[in-house]
């Protein structure tokens, strides 16, 4: 698929008076669609620009990581409270980090029963999750009967180093998922209306 | 009743002593998301990925040989430790 001629990169631009004017963002490669879609889904971007193939790739590698991080480090890879750093970077992976980090913070995590005006924090593994009079969730410790059976919080909290692995391959998904915006927002030249061929000179 | 039996995605997996294995899953993942913007055409693609992988995993590798080499071997010989 090829786009209109405005599109294509100027392999030997003319001096004149329209050499000296701006060509506008179109023919810059400026693609708005492109990046709102990016910021939307890892690859969507390069789709909606007529390279679904390479989204394809690019937002299955960005998935790749992010998923393998979660996989590795558990939700507990994704904490926009207690590692808010991180967070930042991982964040640019999209509504999918802020969909992950909103089931965590409130499905995971519950309030301290001794300190219940502060943060939400994850359980213990002597700690079940349960509902106080006001229905906010709060941890209640469990028996050894209960602990015996197998009961616990509904998640573990990951420490150490696979703590450190999950976090970081989520943070590099978001960067590079900065990367596949870029490109899906504003190509390089030479691959401007060069459709799923690749363009390649 | 919530139990303590492993969840895929929600509890961290057990490979604290062997955490260095992720890697080259990490380093396929640069590979896979990087070159997937990077390369010109796409038929040469899996082969691009391909040396990547290996190339980040030779870095990494490169760089903890070199940490080992600087902190286990430089270091005691320019300042030793007393009792080492």
């Amino acid at each position: 698929m090829t786009e209109p001629d405005a599109h294509q990169p100027q392999q030997s631009p003319q001096p004149g008076p329209q050499a000296a004017t701006d060509p506008g963002p179109e023919a810059e490669g400026l693609n708005i669609p492109a990046g709102i879609a990016a910021l939307l889904l890892p690859g969507a971007g390069q789709a909606v620009r007529g390279e679904p193939k390479r989204g394809l790739l690019a937002g299955v590698g960005v998935l790749l990581l992010f998923f393998g991080g979660m996989l590795i480090g558990g939700i507990d890879s994704i904490d926009s409270k207690e590692d808010r750093i991180w967070f930042f970077g991982q964040a640019l992976v999209g509504p999918i980090a802020f969909v992950v980090d909103g089931v965590h913070q409130n499905a995971f995590k519950a309030f301290d029963e001794a300190n219940p005006s502060g943060p939400r924090r994850s359980g213990r593994p002597d700690e079940h999750r349960v509902r106080d009079a006001a229905g906010r969730p709060v941890w209640a410790p469990l028996t050894r009967e209960q602990i015996d059976s197998g009961m616990g919080p509904p998640n573990v909290k990951s420490v150490g180093r696979i703590n450190e692995v999950g976090t970081l391959f989520c943070t590099i998904a978001g960067m590079l998922n900065l990367i596949v915006f870029l490109d899906a927002l504003i190509p390089p030249v030479w691959r401007r209306g060069a459709g799923e061929a690749g363009g390649g000179a | 009743m919530i139990t303590l039996a492993y969840t895929p995605f929600i509890d961290p997996l057990p490979i604290q002593s062997v955490w260095y294995l992720t890697l080259p899953l990490l380093a396929l993942g640069v590979a896979m998301a990087y070159k997937a913007v990077r390369v010109r055409e796409l038929s040469r693609y899996p082969a691009q990925v391909v040396m990547f992988t290996f190339q980040i995993l030779g870095g990494v590798i490169a760089l903890g040989l070199l940490a080992i080499l600087v902190i286990d071997i430089l270091l005691p010989l320019i300042s030793p430790m007393p009792g080492a």
